[in-house]
């Protein structure tokens, strides 16, 4: 790759695409970016101010529930007694004694409104009062816990906080801050387990502490993001036991689809870009030039990473600005690159897979789906564990609430996503040539097509496998397709990797069923990144036929497979492993502690089952389309029978 | 400047090309012929090193056809040349001249010849706003802005009307005798016949009759002669007073004039009509159909 052409084929993308845009889409474009901008504040502060002015009440200055009307957005005060309501001037009158309010879906809803007002003001003035103890008589502290197993739901503090060894360690149990309650949403929401959550800002705690419990809600509703945290959370500080809520991030959602937005406009005009060199053979005449295939991939994907990635920071950076007041996010910033990366990745392959802009249209709705659920669904659970971390905008999440975040915890949320754009980039760009680019296969047909991309062909003229079998006495190309069989079975691994991560963090709320489905969809997963690329070599005739020639490809797959899936060894890192489904579907590259004798079982059983069921499938591929769907079903049985084995007499 | 060896191209259980070889010297310009399919525009992406061989082995000005550095001394048009069409005529000549590095003021002045020679206005303008002539003449001058010094012109005047075809076909004899070694493929055999120093005959993917004009003629040509005689003989029809007879041997020249001798007559005149590359092409193309016409 040479960076001189690959920076001219970069600039060339801008200006001719620039060429294509008029001022009036570029005006239109600027206005719609400011809107959007001047929106987000509201959205994360979720004041949209939908509902202000709302109903009209009729109150006298005088009444004790003026200031609560007057405080609420919903509710404009207007003139006129109670002959008003009858007028349909307001939807209610509120004056001596007595509240009327209109005899209508509005009317009723206005009333309802009221009382919800009435109860927040009260809570308001409550949490004003000097004597903490006297307006908060019963004070309970909520203490969310990372899940240790299936089952281990949220506790309430109630029944641990106080004989909790971590409350003992930390020994801050009960110091809690009376007065602070309404505060809490400077608290940290996050820290789940830490009993200490409600001291005030200085570390002191402000109020008697021992002799009594507070209402606090740690880890709720998103934390302490600043003044917007504390206005999801202040509502639930103090009130009944239903209005305790489970650590669901409505602001972490909120901040981690504003990242992914861009994305999915971004990966619209590079699809759109890739295919347009596919169509009419347009980008023959690159190909012809004197410039590598990378170096023309390189070009044109350059800009959209350049342009995303400034978007995102612009994002980032405006959320720090907004959320903490000043700017920040470096580490959020390269939490995302992967995924801008990733979304760029899979755009590129789709692009080439598609025949049309009417496939690249579902081509990308798909990716869009796919990947905003892999990096949004495990952000929900930014506050409830390690699962969180599967997606690396829960870093951006965690680092928005100004927590310290482990090297380990960043290499494991963002290696997935940045080996796997690599593999959609290298699948894509095998397809990146002439006979390839521009045909009218099928979508299987050009899946098939891009994975037997890497494996040498027999006896072609000029390539590296001839020039070896030029110096050496022997035919390597056998050799060098065991070889790229077993690296590309590797390569597939952050794949697999990000598809198992994707269906632990959908599945693993669903009890005990959810360990069976994750073992299956391993299984199935697996077994196909063992085995169709040795389909896809027999389909396009790279392999001698012969069954000894399919056992040793299974075996080079096999071999491949163990090899690469030691990166399940990142999960380690971060302790998702402890998770029951973590367990179960990360088994194969997890290596348990000593003594010996089950290291070397728990290494050899894995190496044994991937060599044993690439090879089943490798048999199948060799001889038939339908073997080889019996074959790898074959196969699949196989590994799901040995998965269950090992979570029974394990877990 | 150009050796082909065995080239072979398979698509799956399909062979496009069998067998290709051939060598193209210095300064020569090299026609391919044949019936649609025939394998012309598959042989010359593989010596434009846009397609990998199945087997066999190509090289262009002395580099191996998979090498990056070829592509440097190559100008290649294909069949169809779809442009960016968003881009202007210079915008688009002067970015391909960058790739093949070729200075910034060489490539102006270079693009500028190379228009004008071509008769190109209108350089500012969009390509997609332009005709399909004038595009053509745009993907002429970018196969030109790295002064190659092999030329693969596969059906360069292909859909144009007669006045453009003329014109890049006037060019590219001026690209031969400026001593460019061009391959040049073209469904109009006229055209091939009046630039071309030797040709090569591709059916089925194979090569099956090459060489210049003269040994294809001997070779699978037909001499037609076209016999005079004062009196009226076997076969033969009144024109302008005499009779003609066409025959296609010389001992049915010698019947005629037996035959005249016969009559009281003689032969006043032979006339020889050689076989046109179309006729050469339709008997080794498709030898059923002229035993069949």
């Amino acid at each position: 790759m040479r960076p001189r052409k690959l920076l001219r084929i970069a600039r060339w993308e801008v200006t001719k695409n620039a060429g294509g845009i008029d001022r009036r889409t570029v005006g239109i474009a600027l206005v719609a970016l400011a809107l959007f901008g001047l929106v987000v504040p509201f959205i994360i502060s979720g004041d949209t101010g939908l509902d202000d002015g709302l109903y009209r009440v009729s109150v006298d200055e005088e009444s004790p529930y003026y200031d609560v009307v007057d405080s609420e957005g919903a509710f404009v005060i207007r003139e006129g007694g109670e002959r008003a309501v009858s007028r349909s001037e307001v939807e209610l009158y509120i004056g001596d004694g007595e509240i009327v309010y209109a005899e209508s879906r509005k009317g009723i809803a206005a009333y309802g409104q009221l009382q919800s007002a009435v109860s927040r003001y009260n809570n308001r003035q409550l949490r004003q009062e000097l004597n903490q103890t006297a307006a908060f008589p019963v004070s309970v502290v909520l203490e969310y816990r990372q899940q240790s197993a299936l089952g281990d739901g949220l506790r309430l503090g109630g029944d641990s906080g106080g004989t909790d060894d971590s409350d003992d360690e930390d020994g801050s149990t009960g110091q809690t801050d009376g007065s602070d309650g309404g505060e809490s949403g400077e608290s940290d929401g996050s820290e789940a387990g830490d009993t200490s959550t409600d001291q005030p800002d200085d570390g002191e705690p402000d109020g008697p502490a021992t002799d009594r419990e507070t209402t606090t809600d740690t880890g709720g509703s998103g934390g302490p993001i600043g003044g917007f945290g504390a206005s999801f959370t202040e509502d639930s500080i103090s009130g009944s036991p239903s209005d305790i809520n489970p650590p669901f991030p409505f602001q972490s959602l909120v901040l981690a689809f504003l990242v992914i937005i861009p994305m999915n406009f971004l990966i619209q005009a590079y699809g759109s870009t890739i295919l347009s060199e596919r169509t009419n053979r347009r980008g023959e005449l690159l190909l012809v030039s004197p410039v590598s295939r990378f170096d023309i991939i390189g070009g044109k994907t350059l800009p959209y990473f350049v342009g995303g990635m400034a978007v995102e920071v612009a994002i980032i950076a405006g959320l720090f600005v907004l959320v903490n007041g000043q700017l920040g996010g470096p580490v959020s910033v390269l939490a995302v690159m992967p995924l801008v990366l990733l979304f760029l990745g899979a755009t590129f392959l789709g692009a080439m897979f598609a025949r049309s802009f009417k496939e690249l249209t579902f081509v990308t709705v798909t990716i869009t789906v796919t990947l905003t659920s892999y990096a949004f669904v495990p952000a929900i659970f930014t506050d409830v564990g390690a699962v969180a971390l599967i997606s690396p905008l829960t870093l951006l999440v965690r680092e928005l609430q100004g927590e310290a975040i482990s090297l380990a915890e960043f290499v494991f949320s963002t290696t997935p996503p940045l080996l796997c754009a690599g593999v959609f980039f290298g699948l894509g760009a095998g397809l990146y040539r002439e006979e390839d680019m521009f045909d009218q296969r099928s979508l299987r047909g050009r899946v098939l097509d891009a994975l037997v991309g890497p494996i040498p062909v027999r006896g072609k003229p000029g390539g590296f496998t001839a020039r070896l079998n030029g110096l050496l006495p022997v035919d390597v190309t056998p050799l060098r397709q065991y070889l790229a069989v077993g690296g590309l079975t590797a390569a597939l691994i952050p794949f697999v990797f990000v598809v198992q991560l994707l269906a632990i963090a959908l599945l693993f709320a669903l009890g005990e069923i959810s360990v069976v489905l994750i073992l299956v969809v391993v299984a199935v997963v697996e077994e196909l990144a063992k085995s169709l690329h040795i389909y896809a070599g027999y389909t396009h005739r790279r392999f001698a036929s012969g069954r000894r020639r399919a056992v040793l490809l299974g075996v080079a797959s096999g071999v491949g497979f163990f090899l690469g899936e030691k990166i399940a060894l990142l999960a380690q890192l971060v302790g998702l492993p402890d998770l029951a489904v973590g367990e179960a579907g990360l088994q194969g590259g997890i290596i348990p502690g000593p003594p010996v004798l089950t290291v070397l079982l728990f290494l050899l059983a894995p190496l044994a089952l991937h060599v044993v069921t690439a090879g089943i499938s490798a048999v199948g591929a060799s001889r038939s389309k339908r073997a080889y769907v019996v074959a790898v079903g074959t196969a699949m049985l196989v590994h799901l029978a040995y998965n269950l084995t090992v979570v029974v007499s394990v877990v | 400047m150009i050796a082909a060896q065995d080239l072979r191209k398979e698509y799956g259980e399909f062979v496009a090309v069998e067998g290709s070889t051939f060598s193209v010297e210095e300064g020569e310009v090299f026609g391919i012929v044949g019936p649609n399919g025939a394998g012309k525009t598959t042989t010359l992406k593989m010596l434009a090193g846009l397609l990998d061989p199945t087997a066999g082995t190509a090289q262009v000005a002395g580099y191996d056809t998979s090498e990056t550095e070829m592509r440097k001394h190559l100008g290649f048009l294909p069949e169809e040349s779809p442009l960016y069409e968003e881009m202007t005529a210079t915008s688009y000549l002067r970015f391909f001249a960058d790739l093949y590095d070729v200075p910034d003021g060489v490539a102006e002045t270079r693009i500028t010849e190379t228009l004008d020679k071509l008769d190109l206005e209108h350089r500012e303008r969009q390509l997609g706003d332009m005709s399909k002539g004038m595009k053509r003449k745009v993907a002429i001058t970018r196969s030109l802005v790295n002064d190659p010094d092999v030329l693969i012109y596969d059906e360069p005047a292909s859909g144009l009307d007669p006045l453009t075809t003329n014109y890049i076909i006037q060019f590219t004899e001026e690209l031969a005798a400026e001593g460019k070694t061009i391959v040049f493929s073209a469904h109009n055999l006229f055209h091939v016949e009046s630039i071309c120093d030797r040709v090569a005959i591709m059916n089925d993917g194979e090569i099956v009759a090459r060489g210049d004009l003269d040994e294809l003629q001997q070779a699978h040509g037909e001499t037609t002669y076209h016999v005079y005689t004062t009196v009226e003989v076997a076969d033969s029809v009144r024109e302008n007073g005499r009779y003609r007879r066409t025959v296609e041997s010389m001992s049915e020249v010698e019947e005629t004039r037996t035959l005249a001798q016969e009559a009281d007559g003689e032969v006043v005149d032979i006339r020889t009509e050689e076989s046109s590359l179309e006729e050469v092409f339709l008997n080794v193309a498709d030898p059923g159909s002229r035993s069949e016409g």
